[in-house]
């Protein structure tokens, strides 16, 4: 009996043993990591994280690998995610106080995250030399500035367009339309697209509340006022026209149905399956670094693509701007700020590193890189390089960054309230624009407070 | 329980003389090591109960009356939460409407399935378990990811459904986009997943007394007085158990909407548990999604209370009757 007591004993404290070396385990760790800042040769660990495809994973572990390559003394460990659970891990670590290093960072985020103190200013290492920026076009720049100051650095530059099949043109007898064309120009060449080929002239994204903002930045106004508080435009005339042209074209099988395109194509993700791969359409509307995946997915060499400026409103300005696809970013709790700036320096200014990241974020902001890259490219990230080219002459100044409430209104406004019922025909585009505007108001009242 | 007789034993230790002292603290060293490793034993349970479900529920009690973006620190609010859900967020009423027609469709639905399922796999003929097995199959990867990918294929434009509808003539339809269709897929995929149900009622059958079907069947009962005099009333306690069971999950079905249709289209497939997650995890509204989940929490055990109260009028116990 003795000994069965004494054995409970031992398991006890063996179990108990166990939870406290986890515990130290933890302890010692912390400090160890925490002591080696600074300085150049100690061994130091550096954490980076990064929403994206698993193409981008692959690629940009690869760049990881190469920069360990070059530093032996730090050691990257690194964690990345899909958009929207990338951003649940961001906010619940940053609640924590234990975000990485270096993060990734979004246009419609860096002003909210920056507000809060959750980035560090680069400016200081920009001065030193540590973060380089000497080959960098300050319009490239400007995008990760808030408040006078730089917390983010743009790791490509995009801009929306709508992708054409030029085999689908071709075959149709349609001709290209001119790079400022108008949304009346882009009704006529879905309708003469479906009428002679029989597929959708436009396919995909059309409803997508990018578009909601082009109509009125094309307009000479944006979707919120500056200091977005409420909706910046007085008039919901174009978007009720924009919604009754979509629907001529939707009534007439010009375009993609908004059934259909839920039913097959509702994860913003799944690029592969819009209709544009599958040559069930003639156009469709992306961002520029989206082709890549969208020729990939469609056949590779066999196709051919263009890209193509955003149509305009009758009598309107461009409705394109260069828009940082993603930024890095170090954050304020992070443990080895000097050695994240010299990983995003090492992004931006690499040319061996771009080499494998090969512009899948964009094309990259340092013109030395730029020029490096251009003979390696694919058709696809050439095409993209060309259009960011051409569509640069006629671009508007980049709107400013969405406010805090604008996920919201997206998310429980926009497509569930206003787009799925308009598109259904269950709603009016009148009374749908109204009450945007209503509840997108009052949103943007209450986060303000 | 220990305890108690650990006490005792001194008085009658006492009584017999001679017998010595250690002897009582051996007992009791065995007493207290018997409760040590009973501590011991639970320990993880313990730990994982009042970490893991009792202080996260009291902290989501807590922010339920907070505005609470995770980023900044919440800020009390009062009902707000509440008012707001149930005057001002006509989205939320649509979820607790989509939420309540499946339950009250797809429960029922799915039991009448698994107990006509369980009804055909009740004999002993021979291989009866490899179909026993088969129908339950669909169960055991109920909830999971990969049968609801394969939903979405099987029901998408351009899925199996609307290839063998074409072959029949009849115009495709676009089953996941169209809001009057949508909700109806989710139906038929939860109607299917009817193997946990099923195997619980086979179990339920298989205790009816055969004696009771041979008396009946010579008396000249045909197969539906003896499905309605016999089977169903002994087999009512399975069918309450099944059917306070089913529907407490029924509140909960999250991840058929959320990857099957994303909660669309307009809004008609937006479960509760969906749009509790979406004002939790993409909208970061952690303080309305909390107050979410505890109207939730309320309503089912309303609904589960409920079902207990009615069920003395229906539910039959052998025992009780036979005292």
């Amino acid at each position: 009996m003795r000994g069965h007591v004494s054995r409970m004993i031992a398991g006890t404290l063996a179990w108990m043993t166990v939870i406290a070396g986890l515990g130290l385990a933890g302890a010692v760790h912390t400090p160890a990591a925490a002591q080696s800042g600074g300085s150049g040769a100690a061994p130091v660990e550096l954490r980076v994280a990064w929403w994206g495809s698993q193409d981008r994973h692959n690629r940009t572990i690869k760049a990881i690998e190469l920069f360990q390559k070059k530093y032996p003394n730090i050691k990257v460990t690194y964690e990345f995610a899909g958009w929207g659970d990338y951003w649940t891990k961001m906010t619940t670590q940053a609640a924590g106080r234990n975000l990485p290093d270096v993060m990734q960072q979004d246009y419609a985020y860096i002003t909210e995250w920056s507000s809060r103190g959750l980035l560090a200013s680069l400016d200081d290492y920009v001065k030193a030399g540590i973060l380089d920026m000497r080959d960098v076009a300050d319009a490239a720049i400007k995008g990760g500035v808030v408040n006078g100051k730089l917390v983010a650095v743009n790791l490509g530059s995009n801009s929306q367009c709508w992708v054409l099949d030029l085999d689908a043109f071709k075959k149709a007898g349609v001709e290209l339309p001119p790079p400022n064309w108008t949304w009346g120009d882009f009704e006529k060449t879905a309708m003469a697209l479906h009428q002679k080929l029989g597929i959708s002239g436009m396919g995909s994204g059309v409803w997508n509340n990018q578009i909601w903002g082009a109509l009125y930045l094309s307009a000479g106004q944006w979707r919120y006022t500056a200091d977005g508080s409420r909706i910046g435009y007085e008039s919901d005339k174009p978007l009720v026209d924009h919604f009754n042209m979509l629907l001529r074209l939707q009534k007439a099988n010009a375009l993609t149905s908004r059934a259909d395109e839920l039913a097959s194509y509702n994860q913003e993700t799944s690029v592969e399956l819009a209709p544009i791969v599958s040559r069930k359409a003639g156009m469709a509307y992306f961002w520029s670094n989206q082709i890549v995946a969208v020729w990939k997915a469609g056949g590779g060499d066999e196709r051919n693509f263009v890209l193509h400026p955003l149509p305009r409103v009758a009598g309107g300005k461009s409705a394109n701007y260069l828009k940082p696809s993603q930024f890095f970013s170090v954050t304020s709790q992070a443990k080895q700020p000097k050695e994240a700036a010299m990983f995003i320096d090492f992004f931006t200014n690499s040319i061996e590193a771009n080499e494998v990241l090969l512009a899948e974020r964009g094309v990259p902001i340092s013109s030395k890189v730029q020029q490096a890259l251009k003979p390696k490219l694919g058709r696809s990230q050439a095409e993209m390089f060309a259009y960011l080219d051409r569509v640069t002459k006629d671009v508007q100044p980049i709107p400013p960054p969405d406010p805090p409430g604008h996920t919201d209104i997206v998310k429980n406004v926009f497509d569930p309230q206003v787009i799925d019922p308009v598109a259904y025909g269950r709603l009016e585009p009148e009374k749908g624009a109204a009450l945007l505007r209503q509840e997108a108001n009052a949103i943007l009242a209450k986060a303000k407070r | 329980m220990n305890r108690a007789p650990a006490s005792s034993l001194p008085s009658e230790d006492l009584l017999r003389a001679g017998i010595g002292e250690a002897h009582v603290a051996g007992r009791r060293a065995r007493a207290r090591a018997r409760n040590l490793a009973g501590y011991v034993f639970i320990g993880p349970w313990l730990i994982g109960f009042f970490g893991l479900t009792l202080l996260p529920m009291a902290v989501s009690l807590y922010l339920a009356f907070t505005d609470y973006d995770i980023l900044t620190a919440p800020r009390w609010v009062g009902l707000e939460n509440f008012h707001r859900m149930f005057m001002q967020d006509r989205r939320y009423l649509q979820s607790v409407t989509v939420t309540l027609f499946y339950v009250a469709v797809a429960v029922p639905l799915r039991l009448v399935f698994a107990l006509g399922l369980a009804m055909l796999l009740n004999t002993n003929r021979r291989g009866v378990s490899v179909y026993r097995a088969a129908y339950y199959a669909p169960s055991i990867v109920a909830g999971s990811v990969a049968v609801a990918l394969m939903w979405r294929q099987v029901f998408g434009t351009q899925g199996v459904v609307n290839a063998v509808l074409a072959i029949l003539g009849v115009p495709r339809v676009s089953w996941l986009g169209d809001p009057d269709f949508a909700i109806w897929t989710l139906i038929t995929l939860a109607v299917w997943q009817f193997g946990s149900p099923m195997l619980i009622f086979l179990a339920g059958l298989r205790q009816i007394p055969v004696e009771l079907y041979e008396a009946a069947a010579i008396d000249g009962a045909g197969a539906w007085a003896r499905f309605f005099r016999i089977t169903l009333p002994l087999l009512s306690p399975v069918t309450f158990f099944n059917l306070v069971m089913q529907t407490i999950t029924g509140f909960m079905v999250f991840t058929q909407a959320f990857i099957v249709t994303g909660g669309g289209p307009m809004d008609t497939t937006l479960f509760y548990a969906l749009y509790l997650y979406r004002r939790a995890f993409e909208s970061f509204q952690m303080g309305y999604a909390s107050a979410m989940a505890w109207v939730l929490l309320l309503a089912v055990a309303l609904c589960t209370a409920v079902l207990f109260k009615t069920s003395g009028r229906w539910v039959f116990y052998e025992a009780k009757e036979g005292r």
